[in-house]
């Protein structure tokens, strides 16, 4: 009896272990019931007013109260989450215009990102009139990273349209990605790495079409100075 | 007092740069045995910058006693200190500090210390060993100084407790006002008297109640700092062990408490009161204190918004794979470090901690539904990075912020 207790003590605290070891795995805290509760009075209302506006455009808006909730998790002040709120907001907008009513919240939002990046309004029009039902959300992601490393825009746009035009797939981009990233941190210029990475890629599709038409000109903003 | 466990804890919450400036003004009141309690008006400005490996801070006060301005306690500060390895820091620290009680005590002291602190992420310990050499004041040694400390966190509290000993020479006279309890001779009446002359030795003949005396002293000491919301309390309180000779009775407890409450984010009440044991290394008695004021604080740099270091090359590998519906597994390695916190969209941009799983892994597993995220990664407190492997942008706010598309 005492050999039975001097086993099952020791299997009981193993298994309570490995129980509290498992419980621990994800310790997700449960969502906010109000996460916008932790901006100052005035933030909250001009982020609250944005929200507004993306609903009644129909916009996405859990990426505006992402960027919020993003901005107090880094301290930034009220006056700077507002900025970025805004221009959150007006990258969406824009995306959607360019994108159509079809783009997925994903699509919209990394579009978003590519606006933000410099890449323009003409540019994302011509990839989704280009599109034939394939997503945009990973080639757009590849693209922004591509210039925030510092690819020159134009390079690091017209590549990418030509991989798509060529019907590269996301594993395509994304290896694409992984093969520039390499190539910077050993000390190839960003706009070289990518030229010579891109070649890499098997054509899959139609060969390309005419790139679309130089991006002179700036994306349409709003005209309302609120927004 | 050449050590407290501030630094320990400082270190244990701080990690990235800030410019802090501050500025204090209130009514000061003090007193000391045998003296009328001295009040003054004092206006106490101070800065500190700090980031991982550097730390400086100064200090000073003008207090405005009757119609002169006087220039009151004041110091500097510059500390350095080595990387966090496998929970090891060491650090070096240097002071000038001076000290006003009235016109007639006053004391400049510089000090160097070295100290090897062991740290987690909810507390550590330290220990540490020093320096002071104490000016216009009758020790006639540099004070060496030895301390340990452990301190820990409990939710909003911070809890410190600290041993420091304190070792030098000083010249001790038999006075005829000595008490009944302080009545032991310190110095023998002829050279050949002296039980032990390694620690009582004349000075001069024409001197013959004057003598060297070695002195050790110990400080048992303990704080709390509570922090929440708009209020923070600290509260101190301490023991002292010691002959009669260097410990006198007024300096054997102390207590003391203050308070502060922020009425905006840049301006705060602040009132305290207790009482501070004598430092006999630097010939300042005991004194009550209370204190009754404002203070001004400015963050020119704000507090965790400067990227001071990336720590991605720590991250050997970063990694994300599919654990059931939903459900990711976040497999990073990263060796020598104490802390790896992930936090994006999908946790409402609060830090969640990855968990050890050996030496150098880490884990997690996260609810993450197909579609694009964003994910930040934050080593030992640090700066928020995008992971390594995973393509990022520019987040708006000084950083990068990578992004995952999980497939469904």
């Amino acid at each position: 009896m005492s050999a039975l207790r001097r086993t099952i003590g020791p299997l009981t605290l193993l298994l309570a272990s490995a129980a509290s070891a498992a419980a621990q795995d994800s310790v997700l805290p449960a969502r906010e019931l109000d996460p916008l509760a932790r901006l100052n009075v005035a933030t909250r209302y001009s982020v609250e007013v944005m929200l507004d506006s993306a609903k009644m455009l129909g916009l996405p808006t859990r990426v505006l109260e992402s960027t919020a909730l993003e901005g107090i998790a880094k301290r930034a002040d009220g006056r700077r989450i507002v900025t970025q709120v805004r221009l959150v907001f007006r990258s969406l907008r824009d995306a959607r215009a360019a994108l159509g009513l079809s783009a997925s919240t994903d699509e919209l939002t990394a579009a978003a990102g590519a606006l933000r990046v410099g890449i323009t309004n003409a540019e994302l029009s011509y990839l989704a009139r280009t599109r034939h039902e394939k997503q945009l959300t990973v080639p757009l992601v590849v693209l922004a990273d591509l210039v925030t490393r510092g690819v020159p825009r134009d390079t690091a746009s017209q590549t990418i349209f030509q991989l798509w035009q060529r019907g590269a797939a996301d594993d395509d981009f994304l290896g694409l990605w992984r093969g520039v990233e390499r190539d910077i941190v050993s000390g190839t210029a960003p706009g070289v790495a990518l030229l010579n990475r891109a070649r890499e890629i098997p054509t899959r599709g139609s060969p390309p079409a005419a790139p679309p038409a130089a991006p002179g000109a700036r994306p349409e903003r709003s005209e309302n100075p609120n927004l | 007092m050449l050590t407290t466990g501030e630094h320990a804890v400082a270190q244990g919450t701080q990690s990235s740069s800030e410019l802090e400036t501050r500025l204090e003004a209130g009514a000061v009141m003090s007193s000391k045995p045998g003296t009328l309690p001295l009040g003054a008006l004092a206006f106490t400005p101070g800065f500190r910058y700090a980031n991982q490996r550097l730390s400086a801070s100064a200090r000073g006060a003008a207090w405005l006693g009757g119609k002169n301005w006087q220039l009151g306690d004041g110091g500097a500060t510059l500390e350095a200190f080595t990387p966090l390895l496998y929970g090891v820091r060491a650090e070096l620290a240097a002071n000038a500090i001076r000290s006003f009680h009235d016109p007639t005590v006053q004391n400049d002291q510089l000090d160097a210390q070295g100290r090897l602190h062991l740290m987690r992420q909810r507390g550590g310990v330290w220990l540490g060993s020093g320096v002071a050499r104490p000016l216009r004041v009758a020790a006639v040694s540099n004070v060496n100084v030895s301390s340990g400390g452990i301190w820990t966190k409990f939710g909003p509290a911070t809890i410190r407790g600290s041993v420091t000993s304190f070792f030098f020479t000083k010249i001790a006279v038999d006075s005829a006002d000595n008490t009944a309890e302080n009545s032991t001779p310190v110095c023998p009446t002829h050279p050949a008297a002296a039980a032990e002359p390694t620690t009582a030795a004349f000075v001069g003949a024409a001197a013959p109640i004057g003598c060297r005396h070695q002195s050790r002293l110990t400080d048992l000491e303990g704080t709390v700092h509570w922090q929440h919301r708009l209020m923070e309390v600290t509260v101190r309180g301490g023991q002292r062990f010691g002959d009669r000779l260097d410990v006198t009775a007024d300096s054997r407890q102390w207590a003391s408490a203050t308070a502060a409450v922020w009425i905006t984010s840049q301006l705060a009440a602040v009132a305290g009161g207790g009482r501070e044991p004598a430092q006999p290394t630097r010939g300042l008695p005991a004194r009550s204190f209370g204190t009754l004021g404002v203070m001004l604080a400015y963050w020119p740099i704000p507090r965790g918004t400067v990227p001071v270091e990336t720590p991605a090359a720590l991250v050997h590998a970063f990694e994300m794979r599919a654990a059931g519906a939903e459900l990711q597994r976040i497999t990073a390695r990263i060796g020598g470090v104490e802390t790896v916190e992930i936090m994006g969209d999908f946790t409402d941009w609060t830090p969640i901690p990855l968990i050890r799983r050996g030496r150098d892994l880490w884990e997690l597993l996260v609810p993450m539904a197909a579609g694009m995220h964003q994910i930040n990664l934050r080593i030992d407190g640090g700066q928020w990075i995008a992971p390594p492997g995973v393509p990022a942008i520019k987040d708006g706010f000084n950083g990068e912020v990578g992004v995952l598309v999980i497939r469904q």
